[in-house]
């Protein structure tokens, strides 16, 4: 065998045949003390901060709606006045919003679903 | 391989003692690699727990695309990454020149392929002192037997720059062998 040759077996060789490190010491015990920290820290599904959020939002809609319902019938015709302007001024100067408002929404929906949509073909490829 | 399947099945339901003999069998190659890499004893037991400890949280999106231990060794090797911020830029920095296929040498007899121990020695010293991205690619072709493929995969990163690594790695063992015969001749 020339020298290369014998040179590239010896490494190859030193390579295949360097043992595993051993270890000072089985991290069993320790890993699963860890995960069981890891376990106990776990945030709860609902949290109060949720509950009292929940809560903000409710009484919000709750107050518009009780408002909606005790207001003036001289203001309500007012307010459904300036609604029907608000509507008309839309149609008229800003229509180019509504194709763009849908797109918009297509490619929104496009970006949710086509990841998810590749992975159940991976999924069910394999 | 099915025992691995069902443990690894049960530990994503929250079995621990499953998940506790998945850490028994792998532990030893998880380390090996965190120690390889990082070249300190201390540092490598933290690293394999802290891969343990992470690989628990995400087993439930662990889908079997890959090995678990491969899928293990991604995790390690990102955690590498942290410990060393320059591992990642210098297996980058690799390239991908070497791209024909890297012929491996076929030993029958590798007794007879050493001259003496103190080859031998030598050789492991020398792959000991090899830079960290090195290390890293040679612990998971040589020691942990991956494909160069599973290596491109495991790190993300492009074939070509994985065999250019492994083509320099073994490039520099064979000039530390160089030196030793050296050495031999004139004394």
């Amino acid at each position: 065998m020339d020298k290369p040759l014998k040179q590239d077996a010896s490494i190859e060789d030193a390579l295949k045949s360097q043992p595993l490190a051993s270890m000072p010491r089985s991290i069993t015990a320790d890993v699963m003390a860890r995960i069981q920290t890891v376990e106990a820290k776990r945030p709860a599904i609902l949290t109060w901060s949720d509950f009292g959020l929940s809560f903000v939002i409710a009484s919000c809609v709750a107050a518009l709606w009780f408002t909606s319902q005790h207001l003036p019938p001289i203001l309500l015709a007012k307010l459904r006045i300036q609604g029907i302007l608000l509507y008309q001024d839309f149609l008229v100067n800003s229509r180019w919003l509504v194709p763009a408002a849908m797109f918009g929404l297509a490619a929104f929906l496009a970006a949710m679903t086509i990841p998810i949509l590749i992975k159940m073909t991976i999924d069910r490829r394999r | 391989m099915d025992h691995e399947q069902s443990l690894i099945q049960r530990a994503q339901k929250g079995d621990q003692d499953a998940f506790a003999s998945l850490v028994d069998e792998h532990q030893r190659y998880i380390y090996n690699l965190a120690f390889r890499v990082l070249k300190d004893e201390n540092e490598a037991l933290d690293l394999a727990q802290e891969t343990f400890v992470r690989a628990w949280t995400a087993l439930p999106n662990f889908r079997g695309q890959s090995q678990f231990r491969t899928w293990l060794y991604r995790i390690v090797t990102n955690l590498c990454y942290n410990r060393l911020p320059n591992l990642r830029r210098s297996l980058n920095d690799l390239g991908d020149d070497v791209i024909e296929e890297i012929p491996e040498t076929k030993i029958d007899n590798p007794a007879h392929e050493f001259e003496s121990g103190e080859t031998r020695a030598h050789l492991y010293k020398a792959i000991d002192e090899l830079g960290s991205n090195y290390k890293l690619l040679i612990t998971l072709r040589y020691q942990h037997e991956l494909s160069y493929e599973e290596i491109a995969s495991t790190l993300n990163l492009p074939l070509g720059t994985i065999k250019t690594g492994i083509f320099r790695a073994k490039e520099q063992l064979r000039k530390s062998l160089a030196h030793l015969e050296e050495s031999w001749i004139s004394p």
